[in-house]
């Protein structure tokens, strides 16, 4: 994500946290404006000998069904080497029939039953993949547009609110003062990226932070937010509008520029 | 520019270091194999399915299309005649009713967990093309694994809006899919069950020595297994009591997974094509198996012997005095959009599926 973010936002530069900033302007007021770049996911937990992965995950459940999205379903294991497929271990449906009852407990799939293959036949054939314990994985993510400029997709409302901001910067707006944008890390930790930006590159006069983003002040008053509207949302199939996205670019480039 | 040949070079050794070199013979599995993954047939609407058969069949295969839509190639002369069947269909749902706001509601064709459906990408497949949209998630009842019956959000917002995109009762719909090679020679995708038998059938097919054959042999790619072996029905009625033998060529669902019992249905993929011996629609004599052992063995062919669930399209011939003796190759995840395959397993089932028709 920050690879990307500081190819499209040229002068981009990434802080000692992770966060990827970009400076306008000069003098007072100084203000920021920050988007969350993480989201709810999993890291490898363990690799057992016949080649599966288990997983922890990253942050807490958004929604009871959360971890059920991995059951059956094409996952990415960003390796050492780059991204491995594989999927979410599943019972089949033929094995089941005769065992499970009407009256049989129907429990919510937990990432303590997540196995995920990625084809290996053994613990060393998935290291040799580059696969290690702490391995990210997320569910496959392939962004799936319908209806009129509706785009779906896990963690969609963050990546839109995100990708607002950084048309915002490249339309390059004639700011106001000076504005600090931040595209930070960790927003689900307790100690968050966006606080590491407060103590680096403030203190700020005012600030916006987009989406739910935790220990959301602009370093010393409290910040305004911004939610971008989502459908279907903590779902493999969270919705924005393409519509909505290119109004808030427009309305962030509107506050830099304090119009 | 640096960066970027690094890029690549990680790529390219990734993709060295997931798949190895294929072997000719899992190439061109995978090539027909992953086309006939990536069409859309749900059972009923199979014709995508059945003229993407037609494509890849060699140049002097002769088709035939019954009035049920099973797509027959017949070779060879003479009794006793031996068939082969694989069914073209796959699971997904069709559009009962078109909501006032536009959602779509949903009938299952097939038998699966609906919960691998909620909250994922839709296609529905109108005459006009494909429409997208989203399965819906549930609203309530989050302490279920399974969900309420399922609906289908195109992105509209009245019925008019919906049928104006060309969705009307009876339209089918699915998920998109794509054919995925994971590490070494395996690979997932959304209905192997039963593309993977098609595809065997269509690797014996080329590779058939028709003049070694010594009586007739029916290739038939069969129309709604999944609903209740519909299809085949109609093909066992009119060979009658003609053929000697049927060779299902179905799915073997595997219990090899961290998930499942292995009391039975233990076969691991990557071990070669297995003959199923006891389904929940059939069994093969005893001494059936035995001789499509001697023939694996004469050949050299990789035959695991199992056990599993399910029904096969061979069953409905054996009411006419037909022997099913069923062929399959371990899957894992049956029924689910991460179905998982060994490549290697494909080869084995089109090498068996050939020599059984030349021998045998």
């Amino acid at each position: 994500m920050t690879d990307t973010l500081l190819t499209l936002v040229p002068g981009s530069t990434r802080d000692r946290a992770g966060n990827v900033t970009m400076s306008l302007g000069k003098g007072a007021p100084k203000r920021l404006v920050a988007c969350a770049l993480d989201e709810v996911g999993y890291v490898v937990g363990n690799i057992t000998a016949d080649g599966y992965l288990t997983l922890r995950r990253v942050g807490a459940p958004p929604q009871p069904l959360f971890d059920q999205q991995l059951e059956g379903q094409r996952v990415t294991v960003f390796a050492a080497r780059g991204a491995v497929p594989g999927v979410g271990a599943v019972r089949s449906t033929h094995l089941t029939r005769g065992r499970i009852g009407s009256g049989t407990p129907d429990p919510v799939f937990t990432v303590d039953n997540a196995y995920v293959d990625v084809g290996a036949a053994s613990a060393a054939e998935a290291r040799a993949l580059a696969i290690d314990v702490l391995a990210p994985v997320s569910l496959a993510k392939r962004p799936h547009l319908y209806g009129d400029r509706l785009l779906a997709a896990p963690a969609a409302g963050r990546r839109a609110t995100c990708a607002a901001l950084a048309a915002a910067l490249q339309a390059k707006p004639a700011v106001r003062g000076s504005v600090v944008a931040a595209f930070t890390v960790r927003s689900l930790y307790t100690t968050t990226g966006l606080q590491a930006v407060q103590r680096l590159q403030g203190p700020f006069d005012q600030a916006l932070v987009m989406g739910g983003v935790r220990g959301a002040r602009g370093g010393g008053a409290a910040a305004d937010t911004l939610v971008l509207a989502t459908r279907y949302t903590d779902t493999a199939v969270e919705t924005v509008s393409l519509k909505d996205a290119d109004a808030l670019a427009q309305r962030l480039v509107a506050w830099m520029e304090a119009r | 520019m640096r960066a970027l040949g690094l890029g690549v070079l990680g790529t390219l050794l990734l993709r060295a270091s997931l798949c190895g070199q294929d072997n000719p013979r899992v190439a061109e599995a995978q090539t027909v194999l992953a086309q006939l993954v990536e069409t859309y047939g749900v059972s009923g609407a199979e014709g995508h399915v059945r003229d993407a058969v037609k494509r890849l069949l060699p140049a002097w295969a002769q088709t035939e299309t019954d009035t049920a839509g099973n797509l027959w190639v017949r070779v060879g002369k003479g009794d006793p005649v031996v068939v082969f069947v694989a069914h073209l269909d796959e699971i997904g749902f069709t559009v009962t009713n078109i909501r006032d706001d536009g959602a779509l509601e949903l009938q299952t064709r097939g038998g699966f967990f609906g919960s691998l459906f909620e909250a994922q990408p839709a296609l529905v497949h109108t005459d006009k093309g494909d429409v997208p949209g989203v399965f819906m998630p549930r609203d309530s009842g989050a302490t279920r694994h399974t969900p309420p019956p399922l609906r289908v959000d195109v992105g509209t917002t009245s019925r008019a809006a919906t049928l104006a995109r060309g969705v009307s009762p009876g339209t089918t719909v699915t998920m998109p899919k794509q054919f995925v090679r994971l590490a070494g020679t395996r690979a997932t995708g959304r209905s192997f069950d039963d593309r993977v038998g098609c595809t065997a059938q269509l690797l014996a097919l080329r590779h058939l020595d028709r003049a070694a054959l010594k009586h007739q042999v029916v290739f038939v790619f069969s129309t709604r297994e999944e609903i209740g072996l519909e299809g085949a029905q109609g093909a066992a009625a009119a060979l009658g009591t003609a053929p000697r033998r049927v060779h299902a060529i179905d799915t073997f669902v595997s219990a090899d997974s961290p998930l499942e019992l292995v009391n039975f249905a233990a076969a691991p993929i990557g071990q070669g094509a297995v003959a199923r011996a006891l389904d929940n629609s059939a069994i093969t004599p005893p001494a059936y198996v035995d001789s499509l052992v001697q023939v694996a063995r004469a050949r050299g062919v990789k035959l695991q012997i199992g056990t599993t669930n399910g029904g096969n399209d061979g069953s409905v011939f054996t009411p006419y005095g037909v022997v099913d003796v069923a062929l399959g190759w371990p899957l894992r995840y049956s029924h689910s959009p991460a179905e998982v395959v060994d490549l290697r397993d494909v080869v084995s089932l089109a090498d068996m599926i050939q020599a059984v028709a030349e021998t045998w």
